[in-house]
């Protein structure tokens, strides 16, 4: 009798119980509320930026204004008082914040990761690595208030007819801030390299400089590729350095024309920022038009994040 | 002629030009420092704008040097030459003070001024009853079924908070109805000073290996911050100050420092540093105010911290946009830290290895690549539109920021879940644990201090977030605490870019923004050292 209900008990399924059951499903509802919440992203995105084309707004039952398409995705004028929605006009403006801080931010983040994986000493980098964590950490705001204040007079000096608001000194704060993106990922692909490569390397009879630059940087270049689309991808979504610093006039820029980066412009970003502290009705035409850039640059984060986890993936080398 | 050619060649060989590795390295060195080194100029600018330490007088300067600085350079100089572990104690000491200095002036914020003493008082007592009889409850763990048992652990909470209006007084009702109340001082030393008791007479029994001095530690704590009411208003401070101040900042810092000292004898001499640094600027205080030198007339002062925005930049302050930091960072913590470890937990113990799984792995990386702004539409639309929330509250602020840290919160807190060694796991299950009981008493508590840093660096990034804020339409200006959950919130960062952009003056520009910005970047120095000091031990441990 009582060894029956010992082995009863002993032997008794516990995944079932009713304390592993809700301890289970709440842990699952945890992790589901992930996938929830991008549904709700994409979701929200969609719905109401179709609410805010011609082409798709009878779909979703909405009368009233709306813009056209076509005149959103290749217009080069944005004007809310006008209603002209060229969204090229801030997408040119973001490019640039891109291009700039990307001339800055991806050869000194390289270079910091080949120092800090081949040069530094453990005691350098436990000292470097929190310093450069620091650069990530400042609030975007601070970098913002940075530019305008105190970049953008230094960079007077040089140029005499800078705009207040400028592209150049966004650029310049937005590359100092993803520099550690870089530099971090970049370096965690350089320390994988395995010791081997660069053993064989200082047999051959080569240098340090030789070993870094012919062996570690090739084997891990799709490390660093990924850690550049990353970046870009964040400096592209960076969004209260450029709406203190780039300014508030959405202008249509060459962004192949370095002179183009004296003048001030309306990054995507800080033009959503600017829909918002103006004074927009709830349900109008500016209102969804938020939804529309909105959608425009999740699309554009999203397919170079994925593009960098391709990349890291399919063109690792194993060792 | 051919052996000319060979002896020529092996003279050349070996030798390499250094010149070019040299360069290399060095202008490796320098990309480095670049940014470091360009942001440590910015923060030496926005520094001396802020606190405008050259307005002070030579002898300011001079007291101070003499009391602080001199001392301070000569036995640290000495105690790095010979005991370079106490000066790191030392060190320790004196930031663990700095730090709970702050943290304190936030507890303050939020007992004090956001929820009145009484308040919390009565709503501490129906929690400790609710927890009593939960404690209670599962002395009759084996009699009651775990169903009933939940059931009755959810009703008993439900009742003690909110009672059943009509029949049933809750007990924070019965409390602030009380013919007879204790003053707020009594209050705060009641609930604050014996929070920090029982947590130094627990640290210090562990310490000691003994009972009775961890008692006696603990109830000298008490007497401690209720000394700090009594004497307070005889010095002219405020008694709540003194008790807050006492309770989460001396008494710890003291506990701190007397417990490493007794685990490790040859530390003490690091207290000696410490007391050097603490008594030179009290004796420095006092000096400058005997010998009547004016100090910098810095911005960052406290008319700044205490007031509320205003029209001109000199009267302009910081007050309502600290109180609403610190409880959207109390609401994102409470949303982000239970759900994020939660499912951290679900992908690391229970996930089967299929594809849904991987679905969310993958999406959880791409959520945490989302720009913020992005968020901060979602808690436009869903919260604002489709729910029909106030815009700008506390909550929705609080809410919108926890799923954008989500991701952040998850992926470290897996980290820190799939470094603890599986043969724990294995020993637990061997012992005949379930899957909970393992998750509970072994991964868990091994993890926590891993989670706890990766939580408190994302709270970090929360807390410097400001464009969701203005989605979610968070007022530029707010002259008043936020009091409730649906209170209207500002923030520091976005005070901050309302003041650099909406009040765009060179007044605003070289007064209230620099100040702003210092205390911003103070609060989160601290926090992210407390996150570094956490991983540190954490790291050498194991």
């Amino acid at each position: 009798m009582s060894t029956d209900d010992l082995e009863a008990d002993l032997t008794r399924n516990t995944e079932n119980a009713p304390r592993e059951l809700l301890t289970r499903s709440f842990f699952f509802l945890c992790a589901a509320l992930s996938v929830v919440t991008t549904i709700s992203i994409v979701g929200l995105l969609i719905t109401e930026a179709s609410k805010f084309f011609s082409l798709t707004a009878p779909l979703m039952g909405v009368a009233g204004e709306t813009a056209n398409l076509v005149d959103f995705l290749t217009g080069t004028t944005w004007q809310i008082h006008s209603k002209e929605f060229g969204v090229m006009a801030l997408i040119s403006a973001t490019l640039m914040v891109t291009i700039g801080s990307a001339i800055i931010a991806l050869p000194l983040g390289v270079a910091t990761a080949i120092y800090l994986s081949e040069y530094a000493s453990p005691q350098a980098r436990s000292i470097l690595k929190p310093a450069l964590e620091i650069l990530a950490g400042v609030p975007t705001v601070v970098y913002g208030f940075f530019a305008l204040i105190y970049i953008t007079p230094a960079l007077r000096v040089v140029f005499p007819n800078i705009g207040t608001f400028n592209m150049l000194s966004a650029s310049i704060v937005v590359g100092i801030m993803i520099i550690p993106m870089v530099a971090s990922i970049s370096e965690d692909a350089m320390s994988a390299v395995p010791d081997e490569l660069r053993q064989a390397g200082y047999g051959m009879g080569a240098t340090k400089f030789d070993v870094s630059t012919g062996i570690v940087v090739p084997a891990a270049l799709s490390g660093i590729f990924s850690s550049f689309i990353l970046a870009l991808s964040r400096a592209i979504g960076e969004t209260m350095a450029v709406t203190v610093a780039a300014g508030a006039q959405a202008k249509f820029l060459n962004p192949l024309n370095p002179a183009s980066y004296l003048e001030g412009a309306l990054p995507m970003t800080a033009a959503m920022v600017q829909l918002l502290t103006g004074d927009i009705t709830g349900g109008g035409l500016a209102y969804r038009s938020l939804f529309a850039i909105g959608l425009v640059l999740f699309v554009i984060t999203l397919i170079m994040n994925i593009i960098s986890d391709f990349v890291a993936r399919r063109y690792r080398e194993v060792y | 002629m051919a052996t000319e050619q060979d002896s020529s060649y092996a003279q050349g060989f070996g030798q390499v030009s250094r010149t070019a590795g040299l360069v290399f390295r060095y202008l490796l060195l320098a990309a480095t420092m670049f940014g470091i080194v360009t942001l440590a100029v910015l923060l030496v600018y926005v520094a001396n704008d802020a606190i405008q330490p050259l307005t002070a007088d030579a002898g300011w300067h001079l007291t101070f040097f003499l009391t602080l600085v001199l001392p301070t350079i000569l036995v640290g100089g000495a105690l790095y030459r010979r005991n370079r572990e106490a000066l790191k104690l030392g060190g320790m000491v004196v930031g663990a003070l700095l730090v709970s200095l702050l943290f304190s002036g936030g507890v303050a914020i939020v007992f004090v001024d956001i929820i009145p003493p009484l308040t919390g008082f009565s709503y501490a007592v129906g929690l400790a009853v609710a927890v009593a009889g939960t404690v209670l409850l599962t002395k009759y763990e084996t009699q009651i079924p775990f169903t009933a048992r939940v059931a009755a652990t959810g009703l008993l909470f439900f009742l003690s908070l909110f009672g059943v209006p009509g029949y049933f007084h809750s007990i924070p009702e019965l409390v602030q109805q009380a013919p007879v109340v204790p003053t707020d001082w009594i209050i705060l030393t009641l609930v604050l000073g014996g929070l920090t008791a029982l947590v130094v007479g627990q640290y210090i029994a562990r310490v000691r290996e003994d009972t009775k001095a961890g008692v006696a530690a603990g109830a000298s704590a008490l007497v401690l911050t209720a000394l700090g009411a009594i004497v307070g208003p005889f010095v002219g401070i405020d008694a709540n100050a003194l008790v807050v101040v006492t309770a989460v900042s001396f008494v710890p810092t003291a506990a701190y420092a007397g417990g490493s000292v007794i685990t490790r004898e040859e530390l003490k001499p690091g207290l000696v540093f410490a007391a050097t640094v603490i008594v030179g600027a009290l004796v420095g205080a006092v000096a400058v105010d005997a010998l009547g030198f004016a100090g910098p007339q810095a911005w960052t002062d406290w008319q700044f911290l205490t007031s509320s925005h205003s029209g001109s930049a000199e009267n302009a302050g910081l007050y309502p946009a600290i109180g609403g930091s610190i409880l959207l960072m109390v609401t994102v913590a409470a949303l982000s830290f239970p759900l994020g470890v939660g499912a951290a937990v679900y992908l690391e113990e229970y996930a089967p290895d299929n594809r849904f799984t991987r679905f969310i792995d993958v999406n959880i990386s791409n959520l945490a690549g989302v720009p913020s702004v992005v968020y901060g539409l979602l808690g436009l639309g869903v919260f604002v539109t489709y729910l029909g929330q106030a815009t700008g509250t506390v909550l929705i602020g609080g809410a919108t920021l926890a799923l954008l840290i989500l991701p952040i919160v998850i992926i470290s807190s897996r980290e820190a879940i799939r470094s603890v060694p599986n043969d724990m796991r294995q020993a637990s299950y061997g012992m005949g644990a379930t899957r909970w009981q393992t998750v509970r008493n072994v991964v868990l508590p091994e993890a926590f201090p891993g989670i706890l840093t990766g939580t408190i660096l994302a709270l970090g990034r929360a807390i410097g977030e400001t464009a969701p804020l203005i989605m979610i339409g968070a007022p530029n200006v707010v002259f008043n605490l936020p009091t409730e959950l649906s209170s209207k919130v500002s923030a520091m960062p976005l005070q901050v870019y309302a003041w650099s952009s909406l009040f765009a003056s060179e007044d605003f520009y070289t007064k209230a923004v620099p100040a702003g910005v210092v205390v911003l970047l103070a609060v989160l120095l601290a926090m992210n050292s407390i996150a570094i000091v956490l991983r540190n031990k954490y790291e050498s441990e194991t």
